[in-house]
């Protein structure tokens, strides 16, 4: 992976996109007649938003797999992706209210969408609290995952919420059914957007994983060390 | 004239995330001076020469 698709060519690609997107979200996209400018939150809120579940349906995964193999790797990369998640949901929490003032006159309100979602963000909180708190790594480690694991179900809800319940909350524009639909500009622009920021997602979680497998051999060394300070 | 909301809104992602790249690569910093100063350590403490192998 590292090799086929080095960390210098993804991080290259990942400004391009950004580039790209900036100038598609500012002057390609057209404004929203109803919203205005305003709309134009919605090209980083979606995005933040996508890669917030995905990460959280990483961490699941994960965590399965640290659980019944214990691989050191499978620890690591829910926690980075726990790191980087948290990030991208932030950015949803903060951006969402940013858009509904203007457009429902309120910075919030606790429908299902919106309660699920800082749920979200308070899973994240919790994983990465009881990661640092936890004295014991393993222990940390079990714990985190089994928190990874109960927490998917919230995601599963979250994803679902506007499908199933009438929300403040807009219901889905894109693969949201017949009454659904975007500008085809709009979608171009939200599809690259999206694109873009999964692409960030993985650079920011490759950089992380990497900062993981530093601290890894670092105390790999550290114990070799001290076992030979122990024999001699 | 931008609207208020939407500047601040991309303001903050955009700065969150240079903040959190910024952070990621100054750990990756720190923690690779760690690295090669333990690296060096166990160099010295070894008794034998490492015969070509570097270590890294």
């Amino acid at each position: 992976m590292n090799k086929k698709f080095p960390i210098w060519l993804h991080a290259a690609l990942t400004a391009a996109g950004l580039i790209v997107t900036v100038y598609m979200i500012f002057l390609y996209a057209p404004e929203e007649m109803t919203m205005g400018e305003v709309q134009r939150i919605f090209y980083v809120h979606v995005p933040a938003a996508w890669v917030s579940l995905m990460g959280f349906l990483i961490i699941f995964i994960s965590s399965i797999v640290y659980l019944s193999k214990r691989t050191q790797f499978s620890d690591e990369l829910a926690q980075a992706t726990a790191e980087v998640g948290f990030i991208f949901c932030t950015c949803v929490l903060v951006t969402g209210p940013l858009w509904a003032k203007p457009a429902w006159g309120i910075w919030w309100t606790w429908d299902a969408r919106l309660t699920l979602t800082f749920l979200l963000w308070l899973l994240y909180v919790a994983y990465l609290m009881l990661r640092n708190y936890l004295v014991n790594p393993g222990r940390a480690a079990s714990l985190c995952a089994v928190v990874g694991i109960i927490g998917f179900v919230d995601v599963l809800i979250d994803y679902m919420a506007i499908r199933w319940w009438r929300t403040q909350h807009p219901q889905p524009v894109v693969l949201g059914g017949p009454e659904s639909g975007l500008d085809p500009r709009m979608l171009a622009t939200l599809l690259v957007s999206w694109a873009v920021f999964t692409l960030l997602f993985f650079l920011l979680l490759r950089m992380r994983l990497r900062l993981a497998g530093m601290r890894r051999e670092l105390s790999e060394i550290r114990h070799v060390l001290a076992f030979k300070v122990s024999e001699d | 004239m931008v609207n208020k909301y939407l500047f601040v809104a991309y303001s903050f992602v955009w700065v969150v995330f240079m903040l959190y790249a910024w952070n990621l690569s100054r750990r990756q910093d720190s923690l690779k001076k760690e690295l090669d100063e333990v690296k060096s350590k166990v160099a010295e403490s070894s008794p034998t020469p490492a015969s070509g192998k570097s270590g890294s």
